[in-house]
C-alpha cells in the first residue's frame, strides 16, 4: 500500500509503480484541480508542491513521492494568492490556473516580495495559452492585496 | 413581434444569405454616457471557482461506469488499409469496445494524414485502451504523399475552387504607379494547442437519446451535427459544456473524438469519455494552415495607392477550408483596383481549423508589410501613409454601421511619436526600432441567439441561456449587461449557461460573436423581465409605470420615491418573474467590421538574430466595451499569442513522410511569462449605433491580427532588414541581416 | 513494474543492471518509460543514495538544478547554465547527475524513427528537418546534445566522481559510431556520484534559445578562465558536450544546410563569452 500526505491528510493508494502522481491525484482521490494538459513534463499545468517545491506531477511517479508533503490547488484554496488572480484578471479560461497558483505559491513563499524579473524566471514553466501572462505578474506583485 | 428576414450571417469572414426567423429589436440603444456596470471593469464573476481549482471542465467529469477510450491513428500520411485484425485488442485486459475502418464515418481505411483516425477502443482505464490499441494488427500499403503546396496547385488538387475578388483593373492600377513594389511573403502552420485538449464524454439513455459531455465553442453546433450525423431529433442530442479550456476556434465542431465516444458507447453499452493526449491534439485537431503570398503594391508619388494584388497559396491540408487571406487586402484600404485570389492546396498534412481570425492574421502580415516596404520607397511615413489611403465606404458600395480607424490613428500618435527616443535607445548590438499595422476583421455577430431571465423573491437575477464561455469571460459580461438593464448590482446577478436542456439556442463563441449575438439577446431579456417588475411596482406603490424605472437595486420614480427592489420581489413568494429576449437582426446593406492598430517595438541583437519586443500599443475599435478589464485581457491575450506566432512557434513535418515534429510542448513553442512586453490597450469604446440594442461588437480576435506585421515592421525600422517570413527565427534574422548588409553595399 | 529505494550507494549500484535502472529526479527517465524509448523491470531510486549538496568544491550528484542556480558556491557559468536550463518545476526536480546523462531533443529520436541513435541505419535529421541539429561531429548523427550544465562543467574542467572511477567531465561523452551507438562511456551499472568543480578566476555561459526561457539551447557557451588560458565549451551544438580550442575552431564546422545560421551565432556568442571573461 502506497502511503502519501496530501494537503496535511493521509492517503492510501493501490496504485501499481508506474503510476503518476497525477493519475493517483485526480483519478483516484478526485483532486480534479491539478489539470492534465500535456502529460510530458512541459506545460506546468499538473503542478504541486513537494516539501514546497514546484513538481510536474504528472511526469512524477507516485511511488517516488515518499514522505514528502504534497500540496495540490485544492490545499491553498484559500492562499491569498487565488485572490489576487481573480482581482487582476490572471485567469481566462482557467484551465492552467491552478497550476499557475501552485507555482507562484511556491515563488512567494521562498521571497513574499519577488521582482518582475524574478516572476519572470520563476513562472516561466507555465504556459498560459490565452496569455494572461501580464495579469498573472500583476496578480503575483500584488498578492498580498 | 418574430417576422421572416432574408439576412447576411457572417461567421469567420464567410457571408451566406439565409432567411431568418427573427425577432424584432425594440430596444433603444442605452442613453450616452458612463453606465452603473457595463462600461466599468468587473471580475470574473467565474473567476474564484476557476482559480480554485472547483470549476469542472470535461477533462474532471467522470461519469458512472465510464470508460476511456484511445484512438489508432495512421502513422502515415497517405496510405491503405489492406488488413486490419481488430480481435487482439479486443481480447486485451479491460477492453469493452472496439470499432474499426467503416464503422463510424471518421474511422478510415484510407487516411490522408498522418493522425487521422483508423481504429479505435474502449477500455475500463485510458492506459488500457492505449496498450489494447498497440495491439491492432494492421497491413499497410503506403503511398507516397503530396506535401508540397506549390505542387498542389499545379497539380489542381484544392480543397475547393480557388476565391477571386477584383475591383477596377490591376493592371491599369500598376500602370499609374509611380513605385511598384513586390514581394513574397510566408507563413507558418501554427498549432492551437488550447489547454484542455479536445475530449467529449458520450452516455446513451435507453431510449435512443444522447447525452454529449464536450469542451466546445458551440454547444447547438455540436447538438445539430451530431443528430444530422447519426440520424437523431437534434433534441434528442443533449450537449453539455459548463467550463471550457480553450478553443481558438479549432473547437467549433463535435470532432472524430465525439463521433468514435458515440459509436464506442453503443457497442459497449457504457458511457465513453474519448480524449485525446498532446500529441494527438497537435496532429488531428486542426491547425492554423501555412501561406504563400506574391504581392504587388502600387501608389502614386503622394501616397495615394493605386494597385493591391495578391496570390495566395493556403496550405490547407486534407480537409478543412481555404481561408479569406486576401481579405484583409479586398477590405483595408481604399484602393480602385484590387485583385485577390486565394488557393487552397489540398496536401496529404493534418487538415487546417479556424484558428482566431483565420485568413486575416497571415493576410494582414503580407499586406501590412508591403505597405511599410511601399512607404520606405515613396518616403511616406507609414502611419501617414495608412491615413492617405483611408477607406470612408466599403468599396463593394456598402456602408459602414460604424468605423472609428481614424481615431483609432489619432490615438496610436503619442506612440508612434516614440519613435525617435525608440532609436535612441539603441545601444552597441541592440538595434531598436518601432512598427505599426492596422486591423480590419468582422465581429458584428447576428441572429439567432436568445436568453431568459428569473427573478425570484430573493430579488436576484438570473440569466439563463445555453451558451459557452470558452475563457473570454462571456459570463461576466452577460451578467453586466443583465444588471444595467435591470439596475442591480452585478452581484445579484447569476448567469446559468453551458446545457442546450437548459437553455435556449445560443450563438457560436467564435468569430467574434459571442457578445454581439448574445449580449442584445441577454439585455432583451432583461428588459422584458425588468418591465414585469414595474408592472408589479406600480401597482404596488401606487404609481404610472411611465415615471417608473430600475436603478440601483431599488425600483426608482420619476417624482422621487425608491423602493428597494428587494422588498418588492418578497411579494413574489414563489412567483418569478420570467423574461425572454431574442438578438434581432443586424442593419440591412451595411458592412459591420471591426478595426484597429497597432504599435510594436522591437530590440533586435544583430550579432544573434535575437529579436525581444519591448512594448505594444493597442488600439481597437470594437463599439461599446462592456468589461474593460476582461477586454484588456483579450487584448494582451491576442498580442501573447501574436508574439508567439511572429517569433517562436512552428509547426514542421517531416519533408518525406509528413509526420509532426512538433507534437510536444518543448518542440512547439507558445510564449512563456518570460516573453511578454509591456502592453498598452486602448479603446475607441464608441457604441455602433446601428448594431443591435448594445452596440457591441466582438473582441477575441482582432487583437492578434496586426501583432505580426507590427513587429516585422519594427524590426525593419530597427535594423533595415526585411524579414517576409513568420517565425521570425534566429536563422531568418540572421538571413535577413545578412541580406540587408549585402544590399547596403554601394554598388 | 518495481521500484527499490536503496539508502546506499553500494545497494544501488549492485541493484543495477538486468533490466534495474536508476531513476532520479525522473525528468528525462519518466517520459521515455511512458514513450516506451527505455525500458525498465525495476526502476532503482537514488534518492536516498547518492550525495545531494554543495561542498567546496563537490557537488553531489543528487543535487538539484534549482539549488544549483542560486548556489553562490557554484562557479557563475554554471549556476548560470543551471539558471537558463529548462523550466523551474524541471529545475527543483531534475538533479544535475541525471542533467549530465540526458539524452538529446533531437525530434526523429523522441519520436522513435529508425535512426542510427535507435540502431537504425539512416540519420532522418540529416535529410529532414534539422534546424536544431548538430554543426560538430554530426556525420553519423546529427543530433545535438541539450545540456547547458554539461557544456559549463566540460569549461570548467571539472571531474565526475562515479562509485568506479574519477575522469574529466568530457570524457563521460563519446560520439556515436556505427559499432557503439553511445553518447556516454558511463559503464553498465555505473553510478555518478559527484563532480569537483575547480573554482576558475571567472566564467560565463551564454545562451541563445527560441524563447526567453524554457527552451533548450540553440547554441549555448560556457568560458571559463584559469591560469592557464580559457577554456571553452559548446552546448546544442553536436550530439555531446563540445569542447572548442578558439573562435577559430568554428571554422571547422560542418553544418547541414540548416544550421549554418549556427555557425554564425556561436561566432558571436564565443567572442562575447571570451571578452567576458
Amino acid at each position: 500500500m502506497l502511503e502519501l500526505s496530501i494537503n496535511g491528510g493521509a492517503y492510501e493508494s493501490r496504485a501499481e509503480v508506474g503510476k503518476t502522481l497525477l493519475e493517483v491525484l485526480r483519478d483516484e482521490l478526485g483532486l480534479t484541480g491539478t489539470k492534465l494538459a500535456c502529460g510530458e513534463g512541459h506545460c506546468g499545468a499538473c503542478t504541486v508542491l513537494l516539501d514546497g517545491a514546484p513538481a510536474l506531477s504528472c511526469i512524477t511517479l507516485a511511488h517516488t513521492v515518499g514522505t514528502r508533503d504534497v500540496t495540490t490547488i485544492e490545499g491553498l484554496r484559500d492562499h491569498p494568492l487565488v485572490g489576487a488572480f481573480v482581482r487582476a484578471d490572471a485567469l481566462q479560461c482557467g484551465f492552467c490556473t491552478p497550476g499557475q497558483i501552485v507555482s507562484a505559491v511556491a515563488l512567494v513563499e521562498a521571497n513574499p516580495s519577488p521582482s518582475r524579473d524574478e516572476i519572470r524566471h520563476r513562472m516561466a514553466g507555465n504556459i498560459c495559452r490565452c496569455g494572461a501572462y501580464p495579469r498573472i505578474e500583476e496578480a503575483i506583485l500584488a498578492w498580498r492585496g | 413581434m418574430a417576422r421572416l428576414i432574408k439576412t447576411e450571417k457572417e461567421v469567420e469572414g464567410r457571408y451566406e444569405e439565409t432567411w431568418v426567423v427573427v425577432e424584432e429589436d425594440v430596444l433603444d440603444q442605452w442613453p450616452a454616457g458612463p453606465l452603473e456596470v457595463v462600461g466599468r471593469d468587473a471580475e470574473r464573476i467565474d473567476g474564484l471557482e476557476r482559480a480554485r481549482g472547483e470549476a469542472l471542465y470535461t477533462a474532471d467529469l467522470k461519469l458512472p461506469g465510464m470508460l476511456h477510450a484511445a484512438v489508432l491513428r495512421s502513422p502515415y500520411a497517405r496510405a491503405h488499409v489492406k488488413r486490419i485484425d481488430l480481435e487482439p485488442a479486443l481480447a486485451a485486459p479491460g477492453v469493452r469496445a472496439v470499432a474499426g475502418p467503416g464503422d463510424v464515418h471518421v474511422l478510415t481505411d484510407s487516411p490522408g494524414y498522418p493522425g487521422q483516425a483508423v481504429a479505435a477502443v474502449a477500455a475500463e482505464t485510458f492506459h488500457q485502451a492505449r496498450e489494447a490499441v498497440k495491439l491492432i494488427d494492421v497491413e499497410w500499403d503506403v503511398l507516397e504523399p503530396l506535401l508540397d503546396p506549390e505542387e498542389a496547385i499545379a497539380r489542381g488538387e484544392l480543397v475547393e475552387e480557388p476565391r477571386r475578388y477584383e475591383r477596377g483593373d490591376l493592371e491599369r492600377g500598376l500602370a499609374e504607379a509611380d513605385v511598384v513594389v513586390e514581394a513574397e511573403y510566408r507563413t507558418q502552420t501554427l498549432l492551437h494547442n488550447s489547454m484542455e485538449t479536445h475530449q467529449s464524454i458520450c452516455r446513451w439513455h435507453g431510449d435512443g437519446k444522447l447525452d454529449v459531455y464536450i469542451s466546445t465553442q458551440f454547444i447547438w453546433g455540436v447538438r445539430d451535427s451530431v443528430a444530422s450525423q447519426l440520424g437523431l431529433n437534434p433534441d434528442d442530442v443533449r450537449v453539455v459544456c459548463e467550463f471550457m479550456g480553450g478553443g481558438f476556434g479549432s473547437k467549433n465542431g463535435p470532432g472524430d473524438y465525439t463521433y468514435i465516444g458515440a459509436e464506442l458507447a453503443k457497442r459497449s453499452g457504457r458511457p465513453v469519455k474519448c480524449a485525446l493526449t498532446r500529441r494527438e491534439e497537435n496532429t488531428a485537431t486542426g491547425n492554423r494552415n501555412a501561406t504563400i503570398q506574391r504581392l504587388v503594391a502600387g501608389a502614386k508619388a503622394d501616397g495615394t495607392l493605386t494597385a493591391l494584388g495578391g496570390d495566395y497559396v493556403n496550405a490547407v491540408g486534407w480537409a478543412g477550408f481555404s481561408p479569406m487571406t486576401g481579405g484583409p487586402m479586398q477590405y483595408l484600404y481604399a484602393c480602385d483596383n484590387v485583385r485577390v485570389v486565394e488557393h487552397g492546396a489540398k496536401l496529404n498534412t493534418p487538415p487546417n481549423a479556424a484558428f482566431r481570425a483565420p485568413g486575416f492574421v497571415e493576410g494582414t502580415f503580407g499586406l501590412e508589410c508591403i505597405l511599410d516596404e511601399l512607404a520606405a520607397k515613396l518616403g511616406v511615413d507609414p502611419l501617414e501613409l495608412r491615413r492617405l489611403n483611408y477607406a470612408d465606404d466599403d468599396a463593394d458600395g456598402r456602408s459602414y454601421s460604424s468605423k472609428n480607424l481614424a481615431e483609432c490613428y489619432r490615438l496610436a500618435e503619442p506612440h508612434w511619436a516614440r519613435r525617435d527616443d525608440v532609436h535612441a535607445r539603441s545601444e552597441g548590438q541592440w538595434k531598436r526600432g518601432i512598427g505599426l499595422a492596422s486591423q480590419v476583421w468582422f465581429g458584428g455577430g447576428g441572429p439567432p441567439s436568445y436568453a431568459w431571465v428569473r427573478i425570484g423573491a430573493d430579488g436576484r437575477a438570473t440569466v439563463v441561456t445555453a451558451m459557452q464561455d470558452i475563457g473570454t469571460g462571456s459570463r461576466t459580461a452577460m451578467a453586466q449587461i443583465a444588471a444595467e438593464e435591470l439596475g442591480l448590482p452585478l452581484d445579484r446577478v447569476d448567469v446559468v449557461l453551458g446545457d442546450s436542456a437548459r437553455g435556449p439556442y445560443a450563438s457560436i463563441s467564435a468569430g467574434s460573436s459571442t457578445i454581439p449575438s448574445m449580449g442584445p439577446a441577454v439585455r432583451s431579456a432583461a428588459a422584458d423581465a425588468g418591465r414585469q417588475l414595474l408592472e408589479i411596482a406600480a401597482q404596488r406603490y401606487d404609481k404610472e409605470q411611465r415615471v417608473l424605472s430600475l436603478k440601483g437595486g431599488n425600483v426608482v420614480s420619476q417624482d422621487g420615491g425608491s423602493w428597494p427592489l428587494a422588498g418588492l420581489c418578497e411579494l413574489l413568494g414563489d412567483g418569478q418573474i420570467l423574461g425572454s429576449g431574442a438578438r434581432g437582426p443586424n442593419p440591412t446593406g451595411m458592412r459591420i467590421l471591426t478595426f484597429g492598430v497597432q504599435v510594436a517595438e522591437v530590440a533586435v541583437d544583430v550579432e544573434t538574430g535575437e529579436v525581444r519586443v519591448e512594448r505594444v500599443a493597442a488600439i481597437h475599435d470594437v463599439g461599446r466595451i462592456v468589461n474593460p478589464l476582461g477586454a484588456r485581457s483579450q487584448v494582451e491575450g491576442g498580442i501573447v499569442q501574436a508574439i508567439g506566432h511572429t517569433l517562436s512557434e512552428d509547426r514542421l513535418i517531416d519533408p518525406q513522410t509528413g509526420i509532426v515534429l512538433t507534437q510536444t510542448l518543448d518542440a512547439y513553442r507558445m510564449p512563456t511569462i518570460a516573453d511578454v512586453p509591456e502592453i498598452v490597450a486602448e479603446f475607441v469604446d464608441e457604441p455602433d449605433k446601428h448594431l443591435t440594442n448594445l452596440g457591441s461588437k466582438g473582441l477575441g480576435e482582432p487583437p492578434i491580427i496586426p501583432t505580426a506585421a507590427a513587429i516585422a515592421n519594427a524590426i525593419r525600422d530597427a535594423t533595415g532588414a526585411d524579414v517576409r517570413s513568420v517565425p521570425v527565427t534566429r536563422e531568418e534574422m540572421l538571413r535577413a541581416l545578412r541580406e540587408a548588409r549585402v544590399g547596403a553595399i554601394p554598388a | 513494474m518495481e521500484l527499490y529505494r536503496p539508502s546506499t550507494a553500494l545497494d544501488a549500484a549492485n541493484a543495477l543492471g538486468n533490466g534495474s535502472v536508476a531513476l532520479a529526479g525522473g525528468t528525462e527517465l519518466v517520459p521515455l518509460l511512458r514513450d516506451g524509448l527505455v525500458r525498465a523491470e525495476r526502476l532503482v531510486h537514488l534518492a536516498d543514495a547518492v550525495p545531494r549538496g554543495v561542498d567546496g568544491t563537490r557537488i553531489g550528484a543528487g543535487t538539484t538544478l534549482a539549488e544549483l542556480e542560486v548556489d553562490p558556491q557554484i562557479p557563475a557559468a554554471l549556476r548560470e547554465a543551471c539558471r537558463l536550463a529548462a523550466s523551474p518545476q524541471l529545475r527543483a526536480m531534475g538533479t544535475i547527475g541525471g542533467n549530465l546523462l540526458q539524452a538529446t531533443r533531437c525530434w526523429y529520436w523522441r519520436l522513435d524513427f529508425p535512426c542510427r541513435l535507435h540502431g537504425g541505419d539512416t540519420c532522418h535529421a540529416r535529410q529532414g528537418v534539422h534546424r536544431e541539429h548538430a554543426i560538430f561531429g554530426n556525420d553519423f548523427c546529427a543530433s545535438a546534445h541539450p545540456s547547458d550544465p554539461a557544456a559549463a562543467l566540460v569549461a570548467l574542467g571539472a571531474t565526475l566522481i562515479t562509485d568506479r572511477r574519477e575522469l574529466p567531465v568530457l570524457d563521460l561523452y563519446r560520439l556515436p559510431t556505427e559499432d557503439d551507438r553511445e553518447l556516454t562511456t558511463l559503464e553498465p551499472g555505473e553510478l555518478i556520484l559527484e563532480l569537483d568543480v575547480p573554482a576558475p578566476e571567472a566564467s560565463v555561459y551564454l545562451k541563445a534559445m527560441d524563447r526567453q526561457r524554457w527552451s533548450f539551447p540553440i547554441v549555448g557557451v560556457a568560458a571559463a578562465r584559469f591560469a592557464d588560458g580559457v577554456r571553452l565549451a559548446l552546448s546544442g551544438v553536436a550530439p555531446i558536450p563540445w569542447p572548442l580550442d578558439s573562435e577559430e575552431a568554428l571554422d571547422a564546422a560542418t553544418p547541414l544546410p540548416g544550421t549554418a545560421y549556427k555557425v554564425e551565432l556561436a561566432q558571436a556568442l564565443v567572442r562575447r563569452a571570451l571578452a567576458a571573461v
